[in-house]
């Protein structure tokens, strides 16, 4: 379970964020995450209570946005979403494309008080 | 109570640890200290490798050896006797290393000892492709029993790597792995990556690798 050393980085940041901004109590957490990322939306939600556990963040919300990971054909050029076409180009049908997006596993914003 | 606001962070979750990482770079740059960061799944053969590739060049350079992966006493203890340099990092039983605990192995090793120093990762494909640790360059080790479709499973770690070592070569007969299908694979995800077949028990391929360590640690060692 990957997930849990990376919801940890996560909690650092945010932290650091919130002390910095002198957020004394955290509504919510918003991520978001790029449908190519290694990290697997509901391993992040299943180990969000133990990684927020005695910190800040003891008791937030979270919420989690995902990206769409989108491609650029090699051959003709066009952009299109990469999941929903299996990585084929829906113009000329080439599967040489280059992925432009997709892989982000971003800290969007926190909702406080 | 202050009102309900919304604070926008916008940051990757890695930022901190990419610049930390640029950082311990730029430093093992001029203490021309070359860092390999070697990652693979458990068992593919990274310890084994590692003892071999410093037999074959202890008598050039000055090598140390950070082991992180689990079960690393016992590679510690083996690296050992071949008579390198190596300290023992504690993951606390995280599933990476990041670029801060790397910079704690290379103060515990010492730069004005070490032309090369060697980071045996956690045994994971996944989260080391993730944190950039700060390395000179990156390799991977891909077993022939895991099968030549790892590069499918794993793109991530395919594309950050330098080269990639396709070990236990020796058993290639009993397993349906098919080195020219591996390489094309990685070489889709990383035109530049360099395919080094090795058996590790044999000695297979290893002065090849060793030759192109010699190389970039020179390499490192002019510019
Ligand atoms: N047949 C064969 N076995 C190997 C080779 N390299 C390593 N092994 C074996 O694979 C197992 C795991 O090796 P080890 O170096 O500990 O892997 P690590 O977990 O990646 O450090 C050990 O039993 C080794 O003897 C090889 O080239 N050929
Ligand atoms: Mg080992
Ligand atoms: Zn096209």
């Amino acid at each position: 379970m990957h997930e849990l050393g990376v919801v940890i980085e996560v909690v650092n940041v945010v932290e650091k964020f919130a002390r910095e901004n002198e957020v004394e109590e955290i509504d919510t957490v918003v991520l978001q995450i790029g449908e190519l990322s290694s990290m697997i939306p509901k391993y992040i939600r299943e180990v969000y209570p133990a990684a927020v556990d005695g910190t800040l963040l003891e008791g937030s919300k979270l919420e989690i946005e995902i990206l769409t990971a989108n491609g650029r054909c090699q051959a003709c050029g066009t952009v299109f979403p990469l999941v929903k076409n299996e990585g084929v180009c829906p113009t000329c049908g080439s599967s040489d494309c280059e992925m432009l997006c997709g892989r982000e596993f971003y800290i969007k914003e926190i909702r406080c008080f | 109570m202050s009102e309900f606001r919304i604070l926008e962070i916008k940051q990757s979750v890695f930022a901190d640890n990419d610049k930390q990482a640029e950082e311990l770079r730029k430093e093992l740059k001029k203490e021309k200290t070359f860092l390999l960061n070697l990652m693979s799944s458990p068992g593919s053969g990274k310890t084994t490798t590692l003892t071999k590739t410093i037999a074959a060049l202890k008598d050039e350079m000055k090598i140390g050896v950070m082991e992180a992966d689990i079960d690393s006493d016992v590679d510690a203890h083996t690296i050992s006797e071949t008579g390198a340099k190596v300290i023992q990092l504690h993951t606390g039983g995280m599933c990476h290393l990041d670029a801060d605990m790397t910079k704690q192995g290379i103060l515990g090793l010492g730069t004005e000892e070490i032309d090369l120093a060697i980071l045996e990762n956690v045994g994971n494909l996944v989260c080391p492709a993730e944190f950039d640790t700060g390395s000179s360059k990156n390799a991977m080790i891909l077993s022939v029993p895991e099968g030549d479709d790892k590069p499918l499973k794993y793109p991530l770690m395919f594309t950050i790597c330098d080269v990639l070592l396709v070990n236990k070569i020796d058993v290639m007969e009993y397993f349906d792995f098919d080195l020219k299908a591996c390489e094309e694979r990685a070489k889709k995800l990383n035109p530049n990556i360099k395919v080094i077949p090795i058996s590790a028990k044999t000695g297979e391929g290893i002065e090849e690798w060793a030759q192109w360590l010699r190389e970039q640690v020179k390499k490192w060692k002019e510019a």
